[in-house]
């Protein structure tokens, strides 16, 4: 097998533009040009409107707010904002999984899958469970994850998961998460007019915000999802815009939350829709992710993946895509009128994610079935409706194994174990690996695209380099989207490794990659990072292992990066996040000596270069070896 | 603590250096240009095979060191460059054992080290790691705690057929518990030096190159095949030091399993799957098949010794013998016979006459085992099939001896078995549960009678075995190709020699001598998806040349593409392909336009100025080379041999025991095919010339050998 390259991939899109061009489309490309150059102050972090008293900006001669408040500060207060919208946003959605998981019933349209699982987290947070029927288990389940949302007391629940070391450092630097709604309200409160100005404090909570979202919100959005619809397994699947069928009803599902797509899942494969797919002169019914949504459905079903965040547009460029349901998150306000040029039905479900030239079909645990039905069925009558004229699905597709959540990770490294000697069902053989050599470290590259990258580049380019140097890649997001579209989640691109990941990869049989999941599933990896820990008796942070986002955009991203950074992994940045306009940020957050490194024992790095990105990082991940005498 | 790579590195630097200072010695000595002097024609095996260099003189060594070697040797903390560091000290070893070789012309060793493996034993290998007889080679390192637990493990290795190679200590700690070592017991002693650890390496890559056809030079080839299908590991014991860390992380490149007891100086090293400490060294063996995947196929046998593939080869020598069954001077037959169900009662063992307890150390006794089978599938066709197994089954046992069948049969069973218990109902049950576990998809019910009574041995011999004997040869006689609706194709050999693809005919029974056509038919009825597929003839393109459509696309199936076409009579046209485990090959002799036939067991030269090894490594592995062809023993004197070139009157050589062999049935043919009387005696051999065309043609001209008048082949 080959991989894609970048210059393939983008001679299709620039085919897809045409067809755009032709039906009048606008396009990101081309709103990227209307909005460069991007306003200096905005991308320095250095414009507050906090108040009705600015906007301010910060300049050499105007060094300080109306307020008073100095460069250090807004940048801070800024990112504080910024977090505190992202941690929001994942708890939210883990809020949303603990409410479907509190209407499951036997034979309803949402059930637990996976019993085990509760059950192990019950015992996890001391409920009994002997004697109790599932059901009633989970939703005493349901109710307490929701008390985690706005309890008036204590941290949170899945804290006790980190190692002892971590648990204690969190203790120590006083950014323990409490209630998740609390960190996200403390942090706005911060940031108001005439609250804190001081940058080490704002940075400070932007940890614990973090915390709140990682360890909290995030984590039960993980874990419940996992109980209701399955734990991921490996599962074989294809990716990129070549998996949409020219012949088939391609409805697209795009977002987050596993609780529509499941359901559009399950009715593409009624036979009565099918039926009626066929009598529409489809040969049948092609369902494909987008975005997060496609990593969930992809890790739990094996349904194709169709494109990364900036390539949403393009599978309705196709002309082939008879839908577009979302739910919330990454969607492009775009996807509306875009639609409209051509038979393209774009269905938001979401009362959270409403917008204009969408049809809002709203969806709730109670009907979701009967609107799952619904959806797939206007989908199947719009079939006839396609211009054939405009229909151009680009010949892309390469093969992916995904869905390797920390127990199926677990399950596949029980294949090295030997029962003579081995303990099974843990991480040590990773760590025999990384002690001994074999594998150089493990990076975790996650996170979206960014017209300021092109597009996937950051990411492939990374990985690449790093599977070269014997260094396993774990992603999640538009992160694994990009692995997978050029093939790199294919078991054969083993050959693109170094020897020692060549041997784990025939011999653990996984693909040089391995898919976590969506970007709420960066709690996964935070187990992963526990668990090594206690495995290998090294701390979280003295570990070889490194975060890394080549193309993040989001505020969910700087989330995710803080409760990384936090967690004790050291985090490398291809895009900035705002902060280059107060150099007493930067140091607190990427310092050598800085605060991060003293609080947490970890720090940013931003590098735009992202040759200079790789070697940077093989270096520090050399140095975390020298440092432990491996 | 240093590192893993590190080690490996600094144990890769001292063999090198040993290395280096091996070859100056021997140039010192001897001069560049003499000759090394390893047996095979594969030059150094290791080096030829990882990097296609062929080394033939001490010069050449020295510039391979400092070349290809020296390059493999790179130091970033990678490991590939662990893995190419660990070939370069296997490499290196192979160096200094080959001077060794070459200092000692030859014979640096004696018992109880071998030493190097010659091809031919390798080739002999070929079969039983095929039918996964041998499931596994083990190397073992060092010094085991107490000799007690080396012996141990090796022995229990062996009773599961697995090839022990010993190296260093343990060698002298197993035969001070008194085991015999040698190639027959397939536990040797490879040498006391880390370097011969290149001799166990050799044979799993010339393996690769013969049976598997890998390119010689290809490293990623090599690896790859012997990691897929060499079921190899090593067991290193306490305390390992760099030099054998770092032939370990060559082991570990090929593919092989190191496990070990050294759990303090290998706690940083540990390697799932690769690296394995095992504190506890009884627990070695049960580790070491886990961490390689080797499966052992378990026979559960009662019997008061040991039952083992690893057995085979051994002999019972006069002295050791408690008692001989003699078919040449007493009655000495084994015959199986197709029964109905309802006659047979399943398991039931019967003796007539005395046991063996009963005669005088030393005897020869008479002997008949009548073996009665049934079955709602079963054929007597394939009576013969079975009853040529016995040989296999009986010659397992641990202290018994078997050769020859019908009534020809020999049986030694030595006094250490005699004095374990071991009594004729024993063999009774050997056989019993070898037919009842192999051929279970036939066989119901199966009981065993052994007669020993001279009388009633001497009366079944004339009244039932020779006349089901003749009946049987009369069957045999009137298959022939052109009487069969059909052939057979044989892939057993593909877990080796992936794409070759053997056709099994009537008067053509596959190249390694132990599958024939009614072999091929019960193996395909006893596992219909098995190696063994049919193969109709119902399309011929061309009779003379043996060319068959349905033949074509068999191969071309079967082989995955790799084969389009074989003809079945020809050597120059598309020959049939070998794996490489052929007991014989027969070769072009261009000055007498004829052919030389070569068997396994002939070490000499041959009228083409090449060995059986030499001649063997040019073809193998699936591949089609005009003029050179692997074949049974038995094909000899088959009409349909090399009957497209004009048939066996092209035979112009052969050594004498093989031609003494076949020269019944080869003069016969010869009779019929040609009307020449005594064909075997105007065949060349070894008393006539050994490596001189011309002296062969003088002789062939001297008998009037008919290849003279022949057209040329070419």
């Amino acid at each position: 097998m080959e991989l894609l390259t970048f210059e393939q991939v983008e001679k299709a899109t620039e085919r897809l533009l045409e067809t755009g061009a032709k039906v009048g489309a606008d396009s990101w490309q081309q709103r990227v040009k209307n909005q460069t150059p991007h306003c200096k102050f905005g991308e320095q972090g250095l414009c507050c409107k906090f108040c009705a008293m600015g906007p301010c900006r910060i300049t050499p001669k105007a060094p300080k707010g109306i307020c008073g408040c100095d460069a250090a500060g807004i940048v801070a207060r800024n990112y504080l904002n910024f977090t505190a919208s992202g941690s929001a946003t994942h708890s939210d959605h883990g809020r949303e999984i603990c409410h479907t998981l509190y209407q499951t019933k036997e034979g309803g349209n949402y059930q637990v899958k996976d019993p085990e699982k509760l059950i192990r987290i019950a015992h996890e947070w001391g409920v009994e469970t002997e004697g109790k029927d599932i059901y009633d288990l989970a939703h005493e389940m349901a109710e307490l994850a929701l008390l985690e949302y706005g309890k008036p007391f204590g941290v949170q629940r899945w804290l006790k998961r980190a190692p002892e070391h971590t648990q204690e450092i969190w203790k120590k630097v006083d950014i323990e998460p409490r209630a998740i709604d609390r960190e996200v309200s403390c942090s706005l409160h911060m940031t108001h007019m005439g609250c804190s100005s001081k940058a080490e404090a704002l940075l400070k909570q932007s940890l614990r915000a973090g915390l709140a979202d990682g360890w909290g919100g995030s984590m039960c959005g993980t874990e419940f999802s996992d109980v209701m619809f399955g734990t991921p397994k490996p599962v074989d699947t294809t990716a990129n815009l070549g998996v949409m069928e020219k012949d088939m009803v391609n409805i697209i599902v795009h977002g987050h939350d596993p609780s529509l797509s499941e359901m559009i899942v399950f009715y593409a494969q009624d036979p009565e829709l099918i039926a009626l797919a066929k009598a529409e002169g489809a040969k049948g019914i092609n369902v494909c992710g987008v975005c997060c949504t496609a990593n969930e459905v992809a890790m739990r079903h094996g349904i194709p993946m169709a494109g990364n965040f900036l390539q949403q547009e393009n599978v309705v460029l196709t002309g082939a895509a008879e839908a577009v349901v979302v739910d919330v998150q990454c969607i492009f306000p775009a996807l509306g009128p875009l639609s409209k040029c051509f038979h393209t039905k774009f269905i938001t479900t979401s009362p959270i994610a409403q917008m204009p030239d969408s049809e809002f079909i709203r969806f709730n645990p109670e009907n979701a079935g009967e609107n799952a039905y619904n959806i797939v069925k206007m989908a199947v009558e719009n079939f006839k409706n396609r211009k054939p004229e405009l229909v151009h699905i680009p010949d892309l597709k390469t093969k992916a194994t995904v869905g390797y959540s920390v127990e199926a990770i677990k399950k596949c490294l029980d294949r090295v174990t030997n029962s003579h000697v081995d303990e099974t069902y843990t991480f040590k053989p990773l760590v025999e690996c990384i002690r001994s050599g074999v594998l150089r470290g493990a990076v975790a590259i996650v996170g979206c695209n960014n017209p300021k990258v092109r597009t996937d580049e950051g990411h492939i380019r990374l990985m690449k380099k790093f599977l070269e140097n014997d260094i396993i890649v774990a992603v999640t997001g538009c992160a694994a989207q990009a692995a997978a579209k050029y093939g790199l989640m294919d078991k054969e691109a083993k050959k693109f490794c170094g020897a020692g990941l060549r041997r784990v990869c025939t011999l653990v049989d996984i693909p040089p990659i391995l898919h976590m999941g969506s970007c709420v599933d960066i709690s996964r990896m935070m187990i992963l990072a526990a668990e090594v820990s206690k495995d290998s008796g090294w701390n979280i942070s003295e570990i070889p292992l490194l975060g890394c986002a080549p193309e993040w955009m989001s505020q969910k991203a700087v989330s995710i990066g803080n409760y990384v950074v936090a967690t004790g992994i050291d985090t490398y940045l291809g895009v900035d996040p705002y902060t280059a306009g107060s150099k007493e940020c930067e140091e607190i957050m990427q310092g050598e000596n800085g605060l991060f490194k003293q609080w947490v024992e970890a720090k940013y790095t931003v590098e735009h270069d992202i040759d200079k990105l790789a070697d940077v990082m093989i270096e520090a991940i050399e140095a975390k070896r020298t440092a432990i005498g491996i | 603590m240093k590192t893993l790579i590190q080690r490996v590195f600094d144990g890769n630097d001292e063999m090198y250096a040993q290395a280096v200072a091996a070859v100056a010695e021997a140039e010192a000595k001897l001069g560049a240009d003499a000759p090394v002097k390893m047996d095979t024609a594969y030059y150094l095996p290791c080096l030829y095979a990882m990097n296609g260099i062929k080394v033939t003189t001490i010069g050449e060594a020295k510039a391979a060191l400092e070349g290809p070697i020296k390059d493999y040797m790179t130091r970033n903390l990678r490991t590939q460059d662990v893995f190419t560091s660990g070939v370069a000290t296997a490499l290196s070893g192979e160096i200094i054992e080959a001077m060794k070789y070459t200092m000692a012309d030859g014979q640096p060793y004696e018992y109880p080290v071998m030493g190097h493996f010659t091809d031919a034993q390798i080739r002999e290998l070929g079969v039983p790691l095929v039918t996964n007889d041998i499931p596994g080679v083990a190397v073992i390192i060092g010094e085991a705690p107490t000799a007690e637990q080396a012996a141990n493990l090796a022995k229990e290795y062996q009773s599961q057929g697995i090839f022990v190679c010993l190296l260093g200590k343990c060698i002298d700690q197993c035969v001070e518990q008194g085991m015999k070592l040698g190639f027959n017991l397939r536990c040797v002693g490879i040498g006391y030096d880390l370097s011969a650890v290149a001799h166990a390496v050799s044979v799993t890559l010339r393996t690769a190159i013969i049976f598997g056809n890998q390119q010689p030079g290809d490293y990623e080839g090599m690896w790859t095949y012997t990691m897929a299908r060499m079921f190899a590991f090593v067991n290193a014991f306490a305390p390992v030091p760099d030099l054998t860390v770092a032939c370990g992380a060559g082991a570990i490149q090929l593919g092989f399993p190191v496990i070990s007891n050294d759990l303090e100086g290998l706690a940083n090293c540990r390697i799932p799957k690769s690296l394995v400490l095992q504190g506890n060294v009884d627990e070695f063996n049960a580790t070491s098949l886990e961490a390689r995947g080797i499966k052992i196929k378990i026979t559960k046998m009662d019997i008061p010794v040991a039952f083992s593939t690893a057995f085979e080869g051994e002999i019972v020598r006069r002295g050791d013998m408690q008692i001989e069954f003699d078919g040449s001077r007493k009655t000495g037959l084994e015959l199986v016979r197709t029964k109905e169900l309802s006659e047979i009662e399943d398991h039931k063992f019967t003796l007539i006459g005395p046991d063996i307890d009963a005669f005088e150390p030393g005897s020869k006794v008479d002997y008949a085992i009548v073996v009665d089978v049934a079955g709602k599938s079963m054929s007597t066709d394939f009576e013969s099939v079975f009853e040529r197994k016995f040989h296999s089954f009986i010659n397992c046992i641990e202290g018994v001896m078997h050769t020859g069948q019908r009534d020809l049969v020999r049986i030694r069973i030595n006094k250490d078995a005699f004095n374990a218990g071991f009594r004729l109902k024993d063999l009774a049950e050997v056989v019993y549960v070898k037919i009842m576990s192999e051929y279970d998809a036939v066989v119901d019910k199966c009981q065993v009678t052994i007669v020993t009574d001279p009388e009633e041995a001497a009366r079944i011999r004339k009244e039932v075995a020779i006349p089901l004997y003749d009946k049987r040869d009369e069957r045999l006689n009137s298959l022939t190709d052109e009487n069969v609706d059909q052939f057979y194709t044989c892939i057993m050999c593909q877990s080796f020699s992936p794409s070759h693809v053997c056709i099994v005919t009537p008067e053509r029974l596959g190249l390694c001598g132990a599958v024939s056509w009614l072999d091929a038919k019960a193996t395909n009825e006893l596992d219909p998806t098995g190696p063994c597929q049919i193969v109709p003839k119902e399309h011929i393109i061309d009779e003379n040349i043996g060319r068959w459509e349905e033949v074509n696309e068999a191969v071309n199936k079967y082989s995955h593409g790799a084969l389009e076409s074989v003809t079945l009579y020809s050597i120059m046209e598309d020959p049939m392909t070998s794996c490489g485990c052929f007991e014989c090959i027969c070769g072009i002799e261009p000055f007498s336009n004829g052919v030389v036939i070569v068997n396994r067991e002939h070490t000499g030269l041959t009228p083409l100025g090449m060995t059986f090894s030499e001649m063997a490594s040019m073809t193998g592995g699936g591949v089609q080379t005009p003029g050179f062809m692997g074949h049974g023993k038995h094909f000899i004197a088959s009409k349909k041999f090399m009957k497209a070139e004009g048939g066996i009157a092209r035979i112009v050589w052969m050594p004498k025991d093989l031609k003494d062999s076949v020269a019944e049935r080869l003069n016969q043919t010869a009779k019929e095919l040609y009307g020449i009387d005594d064909f075997a005696s105007m065949i060349g051999d070894e008393t006539v010339t050994e490596g001189d065309p011309e002296a062969l043609v003088a002789f062939l001209s001297e008998v009037g050998h008919p290849a003279l008048e022949m057209e040329p082949m070419m």
